[in-house]
């Protein structure tokens, strides 16, 4: 483990890459005795390895294959289309809407369960009585399946539901006066909150998984950081601001990426909340929604698998992206 | 060293996939009955043969499960040698059959919604039934020409035969509403009456799409298609009137969505009240006796609009076999008796649907219904890329109810511009 | 030596952040309430169900708390009448869960193993295959896998779950976790074993893997509560009813047309179905969070 303590704030840099000091401190191997370490390196991924790459990178290659045809599913390749799969879906207003949708979710989901995982994660660092209690009630949300959780929310936002009714219960109801929103709204079928619910679902069950991975980055700061903070004089705002936040950066590395990688593929909440179709008029229909109406809605492949590329692509440049913005030394 | 793993992986995958191309598709044929020789037309005797069928489709309720059960059983008892193997798919029906489709392991009778059935054919997932029909000579002139047409492919041969029917009708609460309308125009002002009255949150349940506003558009005298299916129709004067009828109904407070009123489907709000009328199929009555019995409701024939006729739309679902099924024989039997006369009438009798054949008698209850089978007009898989055309039409129309604006032109415009696209395909 | 390091991943460490002077008394007051009142919104949908349950149908729709009348027909509803029955839900969905679990932990702790520590040409390209599998959305892999799997026969009879664990049974997320775990394990060790002639795998079975208690638990509850929860796969893979698992029967029972808004069995369902993870979480939530803590995300 390096914790380079040279005036600045120490360096958190994970036990090991393969160029952590102890590496070099074991003894150089004779070429037999590599050989022997690359062969029980290669059995010991084998098997994972096959998987990953027969079911997940062979099914990528796969439909890139199949994009590029007019496929028909039990005969396969029919007429070599080229690029035309891919002009198409560009060109496709409802795919446009699809990728608006999914940006959008994701440029506001995503700070927004940060932040709240962030502050839970703080809060529960805390010396406080009942921490445990605290810990374990704000992970609650995540620990349901999508399927119950969302049928519970789509429950709860009906025009009859518990959250209009504590609207009405409520001496101020902000939505309705200020928002102009009507006592009965139908949060999750009008195309104008559809998307925002969904962000409040997700945000909601998603913050206690990342107050988690927060908890475990905040724990990796050592004591002697704040006491010097302490000493120095520094508020509890400041040093959050100036020392603890910047320290966090590896977390905040790990947890956007998760999270981004997540938000581009929603999916179960789109089509348990408005349907195969994206109802209320696409307000749900997001980027992996589209490629599966594609697919077996219109049981057009080709135009699926063109989708399916196209999705990967995005979130592969995505991640890159955020890798330098944030990763220094990212420790995957 | 990664070049060539990649290099080799993908020509592994470029192989196979070739391979699975190059292999003869199954002609999707018929095996002739054993003991005849090719291309005499003996007879198909489904004593001779033997084995087991495997039956899917979907369940979208226990009754429709129970019903099929007993119909089996009946079955089972006439045919005894050759076993039926009744395998619902649970989940998305068309997804878990897509995937089925491109493994090539299909079931041997399946069911095939008529929103799909064309695309279906044109791909060429299902077999044709011609020669099972001429050998043993199963009469396919019973079948009403509304439900039977949409399982006909481009060239002429049949790839389905329709396991039964519904018919979209006005389903009206008797307390509220003592005497049902006939016309669209008594309709309107029956409505209007019973605006705001007895809890009610609005006095018509209806859909903001084709999926019932198709039965209005036609009612008012519009239509999508002209009548060669070739050129769009709903760009016209008569078809414009009459979708901004429709949308008047939401707009003047007489009719919401049951999503705006705060249930699942119609079916929810005519039973806990908060519709008078609603206009459903068949599949109401089920629903409403197992979840609200104490709700007392009647049914009518769609009200006549300013075209002067009754019309309406129907929906319906064949029962087909596979271009690759295994059983084809065994799957004959199964199929041709639950299309034919006895099968279907003891499935119809579940009350599910309405048959799909003149020489079937209607089910108790059903009068009604049935009664429009003779001029209903098909509700779905009538033209190619209906699904589009839906689409466009309920995502223009939504758009307009809530933003409450109102206006048809917007919707008639999304229409014809899918229509257009749908038909240049 | 590393000590001082090792005692701040302690988990369950807590920082004391503000200066030792103390604070006003209201301020920790109003932060204590606002922290119980989140705590609380958090359980209040749950709460919600489950009181939902045990309603009549025309009463679920109302904001009482304590269901008038009270009664267990919703219960009831779900446990007859759903078809299969839950207790065929039940054990399927355990089944699964189960073997999944074990699939990882083991395919997953000696794959994170090697990544970590052993040297071999391609290491850090395979790794990050591993990381682009996290990339492709299931929903694409859909039709390929289906494909592979009926071709060998795993999407009939009880080939249907192997084929569901066969696709879920190593998970990236699983790996990462391993190996940021094993990078964490000073050397030290290892190369005492080495110098005593210990090859690696016995090194890997002897030495590393009973330190990797935390790590082991913390991806045991993810991947059990994971599958437990999980929808997709089995939606596809799972055509038999007879084989269903809950989130399945939830699914049908929600599309069986004319159901979804049959509040109190539903809610029934969805009580049951979120219960045993619940129950495991209460006791080992401790592992758990221990677990993330000392092999996941410090950095």
């Amino acid at each position: 483990m390096a914790i380079t303590t040279s005036g600045g704030p120490p360096s958190i840099t994970s036990a090991g890459s393969a160029r952590a000091p102890s590496d070099q401190a074991t003894p150089k191997r004779a070429p037999g005795a590599r050989r022997a370490e690359a062969i029980a390196g290669y059995l010991f991924v084998a098997v994972p390895m096959a998987l990953f790459l027969i079911l997940n990178i062979g099914a990528l290659l796969y439909a890139v294959y199949i994009s590029v045809w007019r496929w028909n599913l039990r005969t396969g390749p029919v007429t070599f289309l080229g690029i035309q799969n891919y002009l198409d879906v560009l060109d496709d207003p409802t795919f446009q809407r699809a990728v608006q949708n999914s940006v959008y979710f994701t440029l506001v989901w995503v700070p927004l369960t940060m932040a709240i995982g962030l502050f839970l994660a703080v809060v529960v660092n805390q010396k406080i009585r009942g921490q445990t209690f605290f810990r374990a009630s704000f992970y609650f949300p995540a620990i349901a399946s999508s399927a119950a959780i969302t049928t519970l929310w789509i429950f709860i936002v009906s025009p009859y539901g518990l959250f209009n009714g504590i609207r009405a219960a409520l001496p101020l109801d902000i939505l309705g006066s200020v928002f102009g929103f009507p006592p009965n709204q139908n949060w999750i079928h009008d195309q104008d909150t559809a998307l925002n619910s969904v962000i409040i679902l997700n945000a909601w069950t998603t913050s206690g998984t990342f107050m988690l991975f927060y908890l475990a980055s905040l724990q990796s700061i050592p004591r002697e950081v704040y006491e010097a903070a302490a000493v120095d004089g520094a508020g509890a705002w400041q040093t959050f601001r100036r020392i603890t936040f910047p320290l966090l950066r590896p977390g905040h590395y790990f947890v956007a990426t998760v999270a981004v990688i997540g938000a581009l593929q929603l999916f179960d909440q789109a089509i348990f909340g408005g349907g195969v179709n994206g109802d209320p008029n696409n307000a749900l229909m997001t980027m992996v929604l589209y490629l599966y109406n594609q697919a077996f809605k219109q049981f057009d492949f080709s135009m699926a698998a063109a989708v399916g590329v196209m999705l990967f692509a995005l979130i592969f440049s995505a991640t890159l992206v955020q890798r330098r913005l944030f990763g220094r030394d990212p420790e995957w | 060293m990664l070049r060539t793993v990649a290099a080799t992986l993908m020509a592994t995958i470029l192989v196979s996939a070739c391979s699975a191309a190059n292999s003869p598709a199954p002609s999707p044929g018929t095996s002739p009955a054993a003991g005849t020789s090719p291309g005499a037309s003996t007879g198909f005797d489904p004593s001779a043969i033997s084995g087991t069928a495997i039956l899917s489709g979907w369940q979208s309720s226990p009754a429709e499960g129970n019903a099929l059960t007993q119909t089996l059983l009946q079955y089972q008892s006439a045919f005894p040698n050759v076993k039926v193997d009744y395998e619902p798919l649970g989940g998305d029906y068309a997804a878990g059959m897509a995937a089925k489709f491109a493994s090539r392991d299909v079931p041997d009778v399946f069911y095939v919604d008529a929103g799909y059935a064309q695309q279906w054919i044109d791909q060429g997932y299902l077999a044709p039934l011609d020669d099972y029909i001429a050998k043993s000579a199963f009469d396919t002139t019973q079948f009403f020409d509304g439900y039977a047409s949409i399982f006909k492919g481009a060239d002429g041969k049949t790839y389905g035969l329709p396991k039964d029917g519904n018919t979209i009708a006005m389903a009206y609460n008797t307390a509220l509403v003592p005497t049902p309308p006939k016309t669209m125009d008594e309709l309107v002002t029956l409505a209007q009456s019973l605006k705001g009255k007895n809890g009610l949150k609005a006095p018509l349940c209806l859909s903001q799409g084709l999926d019932r506003g198709l039965a209005f558009l036609y009612a008012q005298g519009g239509s999508l298609l002209s009548e060669d299916g070739k050129t769009e129709q709903i760009d016209t004067p008569a078809s414009k009137t009459a979708v901004q009828w429709y949308m008047d109904l939401f707009k003047n407070g007489l009719g919401m969505s049951a999503a705006d009123i705060g249930d699942d489907w119609c079916g929810t709000s005519l039973g806990k009240q908060h519709a008078a009328i609603t206009f459903e199929g068949g599949w109401l009555d089920p629903a409403m006796t197992s979840t609200y019995p104490d709700v007392k409701y009647a049914w009518a024939v769609m009200p006549t609009g300013s075209s002067g006729s009754p019309v309406t739309i129907s929906y319906t679902v064949s029962y087909s076999m596979g271009a690759d099924s295994k059983n084809k024989d065994q799957g004959w039997v199964v199929l041709s008796y639950l299309a034919g006369k006895e099968g279907m009438t003891l499935w119809t009798q579940g009350g599910v649907a309405l048959p799909s054949r003149k020489d079937v008698p209607t089910p108790a209850g059903k009068d009604v219904l049935a009664s429009e089978s003779t001029y209903a007009r098909p509700g779905s898989g009538f033209m190619p890329g209906y699904n589009d055309v839906q689409k466009a039409f309920q995502d223009a129309f939504l758009n307009q109810v809530q933003k409450k604006t109102f206006d048809a032109g917007p919707v008639v415009e999304a229409t014809k511009a899918a229509i257009d696209k749908a038909l240049a395909q | 030596m590393t000590a001082p390091a090792k005692a701040t991943t302690v988990p369950g460490h807590a920082v004391e952040v503000h200066p030792v002077g103390g604070r006003p008394r209201w301020r920790r007051r109003l932060a204590y309430t606002i922290l119980i009142g989140y705590a609380i919104l958090m359980f209040i949908p749950f709460a919600w169900s489950v009181i939902t349950s045990f309603k009549t149908l025309p009463d679920s729709v109302n904001l009482n708390i304590i269901p008038q009348p009270f009664t267990t027909a919703g219960w009831e509803y779900a446990l007859t009448k759903l078809d299969p029955p839950l207790p065929v839900l039940f054990v399927n969905s355990a089944i699964i869960a189960v073997a999944v679990t074990i699939t990882n932990l083991v395919l997953g702790s000696i794959a994170g193993y090697a990544f970590a520590r052993i040297r071999f040409p391609g290491r850090e390209i395979l790794f990050l295959v591993v990381l682009a599998t996290l990339m492709i959305p299931d929903q694409l892999r859909l039709v390929p896998v289906y494909v592979m799997f009926s071709t060998i026969g795993l999407t009939r009879g009880l080939g249907q779950y192997v084929g569901v664990v066969t696709v879920l049974a190593i998970s990236a997320t699983t790996i990462f976790l391993m190996r940021q775990f094993f990078l964490s394990i000073p050397r030290d060790l290892e190369d005492a074993a080495r110098i005593d002639g210990a090859g690696f795998f016995t090194t890997f079975w002897r030495v590393m893997l009973p330190l990797a208690g935390p790590a082991l638990a913390a991806v045991a509850i993810l991947q059990f509560q994971g599958t437990w929860n999980g929808f997709f796969w089995p939606v596809v893979l799972l055509q038999d009813p007879d084989h269903y698992t809950l989130p399945l029967g939830l699914f049908s029972f929600v599309t069986s047309g004319g159901f979804s808004t049959n509040w109190p069995p539903l809610m029934a369902v969805v009580v049951m179905s979120t219960i045993p993870i619940l129950i495991l979480y209460i006791f080992l939530q401790r592992y758990f969070v221990e677990g993330i803590a000392a092999s996941g995300v410090k950095g």
